[in-house]
């Protein structure tokens, strides 16, 4: 009984659905023209993502003066940004790589888009690197290359330079991952297209894929092996994010808990970001049956999970600051001298935020809840942004020398920025949704049978399983894919 | 002038024209064949020109002609064709020389460059010692703005021997007529240039010599003539004083004559000598903030106090009236009569009697600390003769006026009177080094040169003579004052043969010209001044008191004014280093304000709110005196007599000022009868939020004291600096395998050998810094550190290497006391964060701290910053791209970044952005990119230079030969710097001494900077 799953578990894919249904919905989005909806939210984000080029170029123009940062705030919003995508960029992976190899059908109807927000997101992550620095120009001095300076090295000591390395490791392994899932996608699409055009660009973007066994055994091997790869990832990357922070010696960041506790709050973050995209991307292109109330709710537990983690941190931070007694760990983003602080609003929204609303997840109903999840999905959002500022800026509003204290104030540009990178992302996600495959109906497909609402009624009803509707497997699907 | 002349080129023209007109009206006097040639068609048709061949040579031609236009602009750099002897490129000329500009008086070193002088730093030879004003000074000299570069008349040029003839035509058309005319200057106190006025004043005997003070002192100068017949200001030997008490004398901040360094030589806790120091005074002044005991009054209250002292000490009863503090008044003449003659009374009130009461106070105590025979010459100025003047100009009583140097129309109270009569004048003359409205107002205005090219002389105390020598050639058509009046006197000499001959014969006696140029300082023998001692004349106190007492009127508010310790009188009001030179009280930077308590600001609703962006607001105050009233914002200022304000002098200048150094506001209209207290003060909360430039937010130490340890001198001399409980300075301990060990015996990492070559260390004596901040200034020329400018440095973007944290005490100091009030969490900190109404001050200069364990080098990227051999932390301009991740991992916070290009920049018109003042740019210092973090180098270029220098002489390095610019400027001591390595340097003693701790030892960062906790005389009263 290959297709067999137990009657309990609820169906994965909803409606009376053929392989041929399959391959109809996610063709649709691609093959039809776009609403006005899309429209209108392509030309937002396109306004936003050139204002913030705007200012990128003002900046990289006039110096990094046009932000509010000062001789006591060296990072502000350009590092809080970068952490907050970057955390936001690791749903991606964790969904179809440790998924994969936990054997989690449902994340089938939802890595695609999560891998392709990964992908976005670290772009968007990695500009900041870039252009907080003062003179970008230079930016490729981080990278170890042969070169004429005097044969000047980089600084391994520096954890600026793991950055790098985690960041265009995890962005390429990340990529390579998402297109060998999209091969037999655009395969599907290359074999639908009536226009010469269309179909030599999905024949390119398929990389020749022909569906024969062979390209079906090379696939899942390829797949199995990259999950291999990027599972490690998914706990290097944010791990050495975190320890920009937590090798340096400012009070409030030199702390031994932030390497898990950031991995945590960065799937936290990312599966809130999932969310919120999924939950406009499934009624925007028609995906209700395939994005149902139940990976909703399997993603809501997820984030009940991680922000239980990122809470308890908060927890022990909070005690480890009192504890030592330090004068110095007074003013950590977690201490009463924060609560109390000119920062009090950015401490208060970040419990409000993190760990009050993600508490209403213990409810089902709030978790079954599509509007409900969408709403907490975004104030989690906020609140990991607040956490990435209350770490930087109220850390170093209070060094350690009282006569350094100072504030942050973000001016026009350092908000600009942010804005810009908020509709880059969207332009890219919308363009994505419009000329990509947007579930992974390859994998879908294989879960039909065994996952189908259609088929588990049937079988419940005695009736055999064999399809209504007989459906050759030209469309870069294989039955072969059912044997698990 | 029509000219008759006719010019020709052909005899035909001469003659007879029409043909040349003719021809002229023509331009091609044969017909162009243009027919013949585009007729040609067959020709034509030959020739292998083609179009495109004709395309190709336009686009050629145009590519080349843009390519030509496309040059980048040419800077010229020239050579020395003949190489002046005296310069070798690279290699700095040391000239000792004197300033001495109206306002501020000393003997320094110029160091010059390629024969531009660059820095002034104290010559210590002759004891002398500058201030952030000497130290900036240099870059008033490149002031192409505000400077005078040509002579002219009614804002036309002339020439100088065109204003000769005039002027002295005029001069001696008033002379004949009898007509009065008035010599206006600042102080001098030069022997020869006196001996010149003199001559002057015999040639035309109807000019009479004023000297005014912007800021007057003629109350001691008086005073000291009504006692010791002689016009002058006492001196104070403080280095031998046991008990200093001073009521309202800012003999620190207000720089005259330098009493810091004697000062802080009478303060050194290991000889066992230290004075005790009473500061009773309503603002807090920068002597205040170095006090052991302030006391905090109101300036009539201070008065009062002084002849209650008075009373004190004498048992004689002389009028006065009762102030809060008699009790502590009591105590302090039980202090000062135990002391006898090792104690000292001074007052800063500019009143003849107040200052008569504190002579005839040191007389009763015999006091050794005055000093009588050697007197200061540097304020003489005379209220009487000023007010004199300001009549007569305005009963039209004065024909003509010439001013040198002085400013009236902005520093006097009545500026209207001289604005207005100088318009009607029959001869003004203006000559001044700088632009200014007087300057303005005259009929001719004669540019002076700087004292950096000048000859000149002085004679700042009795017996100790300066020699002033050009470091640079006039950078303008300038003549020095005593080259005018000796022309103008009908005397050909140039002042330099001059003052060389009267020096032969006056002043040198036996000793050698050169040698005196040399050393720039000349001290007569010890007879000569013995010749001076005068017997004091009695004078009846009481009458002295019951004038006082009857010029003091009490009331609500009153108003002390000061100067600061950056702007001064105002003389330098447009130079950038001075303007950026953060108070060291206030830490505000481009401002004055109106100072006030805390209890009075509750009370009127004023305060400074900190904005989002970290700066500081101020409301606006209106405040009046004397029916004149002017607009400041206000600042409170914890230790601030309630029922008192402050506000300083020298801002609010305008005229001719660079837009972005026209801040502050003028309180000179205040100042009358130069009187520095002004009584029936009314203030008013005005509309409107001003917005500071403070570089220090938080003011105090929050409850951590390992950054700054301060001892009484009691527990340092009995108490053990380790003492787990009550150790003044206890290391940090951290746990280590279950003990509680000494945070420095352990080590993550394997040390180098740190005994090799060279080990650079400073120290820092926390107790002999007064927060004057030379230092300040001296960096910033040493290391061309840029200007930012009002709006950056308010958002916390100053560029200062090294900086004055300024920390004042709180009412809860530590959290164990906040535990004793049962305060909870919330409220200690509070307490821990909010100052007291009358803090103890603290300053704590701070720069990189060349940790040997740097967590900033670990952190970049790119390894533009690293550990040098000689333990330097170094910063590689070039290879940085500017993540700041190494500032946001200092904890010291000394890390400055260049948010802009601040060199060549028009949003930064500073020196940085003019041929003359980018001249002030040290050349073995690179000026930094936008884009890079900079930092302190521990003036890397110095030490380099030093080493090289012992190697050419091959020999090894002298002992305490290593210099940094913040140590030579530095002239009570507190900055030493050497290497550790010579074991004869003082700084390797300092290094092991049981006052030397690390700031934020727990962290093991194992600076290079050492500090010595401050030892407080507290426990003497």
């Amino acid at each position: 009984m290959s297709h067999y799953e137990a009657p309990i578990r609820e169906p994965l894919v909803l409606g009376d659905k053929s392989y041929h249904d399959i391959t109809e919905d996610i063709a649709k989005p691609i093959e039809g023209k776009a609403n006005k909806n899309w429209y209108m939210a392509f030309y937002i984000s396109l306004a936003a993502m050139l204002w913030g080029f705007g200012c990128i170029f003002y900046t990289v123009g006039t110096g990094i003066g046009v932000w509010g940062l000062s001789k006591n705030i060296g990072w502000a919003w350009d590092i809080t940004n970068f952490v907050w995508w970057v955390g936001i960029g690791h749903a991606g992976t964790l969904i179809s790589a440790v998924l994969l190899l936990f054997r989690q059908k449902w994340r089938m109807a939802i890595n695609r888009s999560a891998e392709a927000m990964t992908i976005f997101a670290v772009f968007q992550a990695g500009l900041f690197p870039i252009i907080h620095m003062g003179r970008p120009w230079n930016g490729y001095w981080v990278l170890p290359i042969p070169n004429q300076f005097g044969s000047l090295w980089v600084n391994f000591n520096s954890p600026l330079l793991w950055d790098v390395f985690a960041i265009s490791t995890y962005l390429s392994v990340s990529l390579v991952f998402w297109w060998t899932g999209l091969l037999p996608d655009f395969a599907m699409i290359r074999d639908r297209a009536v226009k010469p055009f269309q179909k030599k660009i999905y024949a390119l973007l398929s990389f020749g894929w022909s569906g024969r066994a062979k390209d079906w055994q090379r696939f899942e091997e390829v797949s199995l092996v990259l999950a291999g790869l990027a599972t490690p990832l998914v706990l290097s990357v944010h791990t050495i994010v975190s320890m920009d922070f937590a090798t340096s010696i400012n009070p409030g960041w030199h702390s031994t808990i932030f390497p898990p506790y950031f991995v945590a709050g960065a799937i936290f973050s990312g599966f809130a970001m999932v969310q919120t995209l999924l939950g406009i991307m499934r009624k925007v292109t028609n995906m209700e049956e395939y994005i149902t109330r139940l990976h909703v709710e399997y993603m809501n537990i997820v984030i009940i999970l991680t922000g239980g983690i990122v809470a308890v941190a908060y927890a022990t931070e909070f005690f480890i600051a009192w504890y030592t007694g330090s004068p110095y760990e007074n003013y950590t983003y977690l201490s009463v001298g924060a609560a109390t602080g000119p920062y009090a609003w950015a401490f208060y929204s970040l419990l409000f935020f993190n760990i009050l609303t993600p508490q209403l997840l213990w409810f089902k109903k709030i978790r079954r809840s599509f509007i409900w999840s969408f709403i907490i999905s975004i104030f989690i959002n906020i609140g990991m942004w607040f956490e990435r500022f209350d770490i930087i800026a109220i850390v170093l509003s209070k060094g350690h020398l009282p006569s350094t204290w100072w504030r942050f104030e973000p001016t026009f540009v350092d908000v600009g920025i942010f804005i810009g990178t908020i509709g880059f992302f969207f332009v890219l996600f919308l363009l994505y949704a419009r000329t990509f495959p947007v579930i992974a109906q390859a994998e879908v497909k294989t879960i039909l049978k065994s996952s189908g609402e259609f088929y588990k009624k049937r079988r419940e009803q005695g009736i055999p399983t064999k399809p209504a509707i007989n459906v050759v497997a030209t469309e870069g699907t294989s039955d072969k894919k059912d044997k698990e | 002038m029509a000219s008759n002349k006719k010019y020709w080129k052909s005899v035909e023209e001469l003659k007879d024209s029409s043909i040349v007109e003719t021809l002229s009206k023509n331009e091609f006097v044969e017909e162009i064949p243009t027919d013949q040639f585009l007729g040609d068609k067959e020709t034509l048709e030959n020739t292998s020109t083609s179009r495109r061949d004709f395309l190709k040579y336009v686009g050629f031609t145009t590519a080349a002609a843009s390519l030509a236009a496309c040059e980048g602009p040419v800077r010229k750099s020239i050579p020395y064709v003949v190489k002046p002897n005296d310069v070798i490129p690279g290699v700095a000329d040391w000239y000792a020389t004197s300033m001495a500009d109206g306002y501020d008086f000393a003997n320094v070193l110029v160091k010059t460059r390629e024969g531009r002088p660059i820095q002034i730093m104290p010559n210590k030879e002759a004891n002398g010692t500058t201030s952030a004003r000497v130290q900036a000074a240099v870059l008033s000299l490149y002031d192409e703005k505000l400077r005078l570069q040509n002579p002219t008349k009614g804002g036309e040029e002339i020439s100088w021997a065109d204003a000769d003839k005039e002027i002295g035509a005029k001069l001696n058309e008033l002379k004949e007529a009898d007509q009065p005319v008035v010599l206006l200057t600042g102080t001098m106190a030069s022997p020869s240039t006196s001996k010149i006025v003199d001559e002057f004043l015999a040639t035309y005997p109807n000019v009479k010599h004023v000297v005014y003070d912007a800021v007057s002192e003629s109350g001691a100068a008086d005073a000291f003539e009504a006692m010791y017949g002689q016009r002058a200001l006492p001196n104070y030997h403080l280095d031998k004083a046991k008990t200093i008490v001073s009521f309202g004398a800012d003999f620190l901040g207000d720089f005259h004559g330098g009493f810091e360094k004697q000062y802080i030589d009478g303060r050194k806790p290991e000889t066992g000598h230290m004075s005790y120091h009473v500061q009773v005074e309503s603002n807090m002044s920068l002597t205040g903030a170095n006090a052991d005991k302030r006391i905090v009054a109101k300036p009539s209250d201070v008065v009062f106090a002084l002849i209650n002292l008075y009373k004190e000490i004498t048992g004689v009863s002389v009028p006065s009236n009762a102030t809060p503090i008699d009790a502590e008044i009591k105590q302090l003449a039980k202090e000062l009569k135990k002391s006898g003659s090792k104690g000292v009374v001074m007052t800063g009130v500019n009143d003849i009697n107040a200052q008569l009461i504190s002579l005839a106070i040191n007389r009763a105590l015999g006091s050794e600390i005055l000093g009588i025979n050697n007197s200061l010459n540097i304020r003489q100025g005379s209220d009487e003769q000023v007010e004199k003047l300001v009549s007569d100009l305005k009963s039209g009583n004065v024909s003509g006026l010439i001013t040198y140097n002085v400013d009236p129309i902005y520093t006097h109270a009545n500026s209207s009177v001289f604005a207005e009569a100088i318009k009607s004048l029959a001869l003004s003359v203006a000559i001044s080094t700088e632009n200014n409205e007087t300057v303005n107002a005259s009929t001719y205005a004669l540019p002076a040169s700087h004292f950096l090219e000048s000859w000149g002389d002085t004679h700042f105390t009795q017996g100790n003579y300066g020699l002033m020598q050009p470091t640079i050639q006039p950078l303008f058509n300038t003549r020095q004052l005593q080259d005018v009046l000796l022309k103008w006197s009908g005397n050909d000499t140039k002042y330099y043969n001059y003052i060389k001959a009267f020096w032969s014969s006056e002043i040198l006696k036996d000793a050698s010209w050169n040698t005196a140029l040399h050393n720039g300082f000349y001290t007569a023998s010890v007879d000569t001044v013995v010749d001076n001692v005068v017997t004091p004349r009695d004078i009846s106190i009481s009458d002295v008191a019951l004038l006082l007492k009857r010029s003091v009127n009490p009331s609500d508010f009153e108003l002390n004014l000061y100067t600061k310790t950056g702007l001064g009188d105002g003389k330098q009001a447009n130079n950038p280093w001075l303007q950026e030179f953060p108070d060291p009280i206030t830490r505000a930077s481009w401002d004055n304000y109106l100072t006030m308590s805390m209890a009075d600001a509750k009370a009127l609703g004023f305060s400074n709110p900190v904005k989002d962006n970290g700066a500081i607001d101020g409301d606006y105050a209106k405040v009046s005196v004397n029916g004149v009233s002017v607009t400041v914002p206000v600042m409170v200022q914890p230790g601030q007599a309630k029922g008192s304000v402050g506000l300083s002098l020298g801002y609010g200048r305008t005229f001719g000022l660079k837009e972005e150094m026209q801040v502050g506001v003028n309180a000179y209209p205040l100042y009358t009868n130069s009187n520095n207290i002004q009584y029936g003060v009314t203030i008013e909360k005005a509309s409107g939020t001003h917005k500071f430039a403070c570089t220090q937010v938080q003011k105090t130490i929050a409850g951590r004291h390992d950054i700054l340890k301060v001892a009484s001198l009691k527990e340092y001399k009995t108490v053990d600096p380790k003492d787990h409980h009550h150790g003044w300075n206890k290391p940090a301990y951290v746990s280590y395998d279950h003990n509680e060990v000494e945070a420095n015996t352990i080590d993550l990492w394997d040390e180098h050998n740190r005994e090799v070559g060279h080990h650079f260390n400073l120290s820092i004596d926390l107790t002999s810094c007064t927060g004057c901040g030379a230092c300040v200034v001296a960096c910033h020329a040493e290391n061309n550190v840029p200007v930012v400018g009002k709006n950056e440095v308010r958002v916390g973007r100053d560029m200062h290497w090294l900086r004055i944290d300024r920390y004042y005490s709180s009412e809860v100091e530590t959290r164990e006391e906040a535990k004793e009030l049962g305060l909870s969490r919330g409220e200690t900190y509070e307490a821990l964060e909010t100052e007291a109404e009358n803090p103890e001050v603290t300053f704590q200069p701070m720069m990189c701290q060349h940790c040997n364990h740097a967590p900033c080098e670990t952190v970049c990227p790119v390894a533009a910053t690293s550990h040098g051999r000689q333990g330097q932390n170094q910063m590689a301009y070039n290879r940085c791209v500017g993540t700041r991740y190494c500032a946001n991992n200092c904890p010291y916070r000394v890390r400055r970044f260049n948010w802009f290009n601040y060199a060549n920049n028009n949003e930064f018109d500073f020196n940085m952005n003019n041929e003359y003042g980018k001249m002030v740019l040290n050349p073995d210092v690179v000026v930094r990119s936008r884009g890079v973090m900079e930092k302190c180098s521990m003036c890397i270029q110095m030490t380099q230079a030093t080493i090289l220098k012992a190697k050419k002489e091959g020999r090894a390095v002298n002992t305490d030969e290593f210099e940094t610019a913040c140590s030579s400027a530095c002239t009570t001591g507190a900055m030493v710097f050497g290497d550790v390595n010579n074991k004869k340097d003082e700084v390797a003693a300092l290094a092991e001494d049981k006052r030397a701790y690390n700031v934020l030892d727990y962290l093991q960062t194992k600076p290079n900077v050492i500090y010595q906790v401050k030892i407080k005389n507290t426990n003497e009263a």
